[in-house]
């Protein structure tokens, strides 16, 4: 029900152990060959180049090819010839896990095709975001990930409305929050209107009233949502190479007149028509 | 009965694991540490045999109190229960350092019941 990874979707299902798994990514780390080193193995590049390539690799957030081009010690073709290689060469972990006998290939196979199955509702179907900005790719990903888990998690009906830069943030019955660190910088906002946060905690809490729920556990439940959204959005970005570190979600009181966007922002509004008339906006705080 | 300890710093998580651990007929629930350094504590108090436990979580984080009980209490089973599941580094980090296995938010009672069952 989760983006999931095939390793941990195997373990998951008790198709493999995960003592076997943790042998077949041991083998994986033998068989699979960083860049580096099969840059020196071709004699690309000499020990004391990809000595200073690690060295300067920790004030660099790039990647050990990229780098290794930008320093001058592998031309763009010799990079993109490495990268071929690495990839035709590339043991998966379906693959690691037939090697050590703990799967048949027509389990691979039957395994992989139910791994596809399941993912298949996180492929994204598009959605236009208003202007360029860097990664557009991850916040399509992050606003189609959202539109998924209101019907997964919430079980509601809903109509996206068209994505807009906004200038400021409009408040809301409640709001709450998740700040995205890595390779992209950026704070999920998501907001509800008062109805809406008790149909959540309906559903999260799976109990037919929540009238005499404290207002600490309504709100607990909207920053779940929050959580699990931005969890799945951090999984899909690793599967697409983008690291996405996500700290504990907050609330967040806004004046009554709003809030400015904030400077050095691009904010994109996502708005959320629910079933019933209630009001769910997303909005993505893009550091520029 | 199994005695089960909750580790979840969100209210609502807690409540959706203690009704699938108390309804489901062979575990219990002996209760519910808000963050790590509780969880360790209540794990010498109370004694579980098995622990869910959070990744993410203010305060001392989910893989941090794993690494300690797993040098603190060699019987223990813990089973790691995350949004961040899918992410493969975080996901192979959590078995390296001793978890049974992992549970992705969200997740159905058939799903919890069935991976603490095979434990």
């Amino acid at each position: 029900m989760a983006v999931k990874f095939f390793g941990q979707f195997l373990v998951e299902q008790g198709a493999v152990t995960s003592s076997a798994l943790l042998d077949a990514i041991e083998l994986q780390d033998k068989k699979n060959v960083k860049l580096g080193e099969m840059a020196l193995a071709m004699g690309l590049i000499t020990p004391e180049e990809i000595q200073r390539a690690h060295n300067a690799q920790m004030s660099h957030d790039i990647k050990m090819g990229d780098l290794l081009v930008k320093m001058g010690f592998l031309t763009p073709d010799q990079l993109s010839d490495l990268l071929t290689r690495q990839k035709n060469t590339h043991l998966y972990i379906g693959e690691a896990l037939v090697q050590i006998g703990s799967l048949t290939q027509d389990q691979l196979q039957k395994h992989l095709d139910d791994f596809k199955a399941d993912q298949a509702q996180y492929v994204s179907n598009g959605i236009e975001l208003p202007v360029k900005t860097a990664n557009d790719s991850i916040w399509e990903m992050t606003a189609d990930i959202t539109y998924k888990m209101i019907t997964r998690v919430l079980d509601l009906q809903y109509r996206p409305g068209k994505c807009a830069v906004a200038t400021a943030i409009t408040p809301n019955f409640m709001m709450a929050a998740m700040d995205f660190s890595g390779d992209v910088e950026a704070r999920y906002l998501i907001s509800v209107s008062e109805g809406l946060q008790k149909s959540i905690a309906k559903v999260i809490l799976s109990e037919d009233s929540v009238d005499n729920e404290p207002a600490e556990v309504l709100e607990d439940t909207v920053m779940e949502f929050v959580n699990v959204v931005c969890g799945n959005v951090a999984a899909k970005a690793s599967q697409m190479g983008i690291l996405m570190n996500i700290n504990p979600p907050v609330t967040l009181s806004l004046p009554s007149c709003g809030l400015k966007a904030p400077d050095g922002h691009t904010v994109l509004c996502f708005p959320i028509h629910i079933e019933d008339g209630e009001k769910m906006e997303i909005f993505l705080l893009i550091k520029n | 009965m199994i005695k089960v300890l909750v580790v979840d710093d969100s209210l609502s998580v807690a409540r959706q694991l203690e009704k699938i651990i108390s309804e489901s007929g062979d575990f219990t629930c002996v209760g519910h540490a808000k963050n790590g350094a509780e969880a360790i504590k209540m794990n010498h108090t109370e004694d579980p045999e098995v622990i869910c436990m959070d990744m993410n979580m203010p305060g001392m984080d989910g893989l941090t109190a794993l690494r300690t009980l797993s040098v603190m209490d060699k019987d223990v089973k813990v089973v790691m229960v995350t949004s961040l599941g899918g992410v493969g580094d975080k996901f192979t980090e959590a078995i390296k350092l001793g978890a049974k296995n992992v549970i992705s938010k969200p997740f159905d009672a058939d799903t919890v019941l069935r991976i603490l069952r095979e434990l």
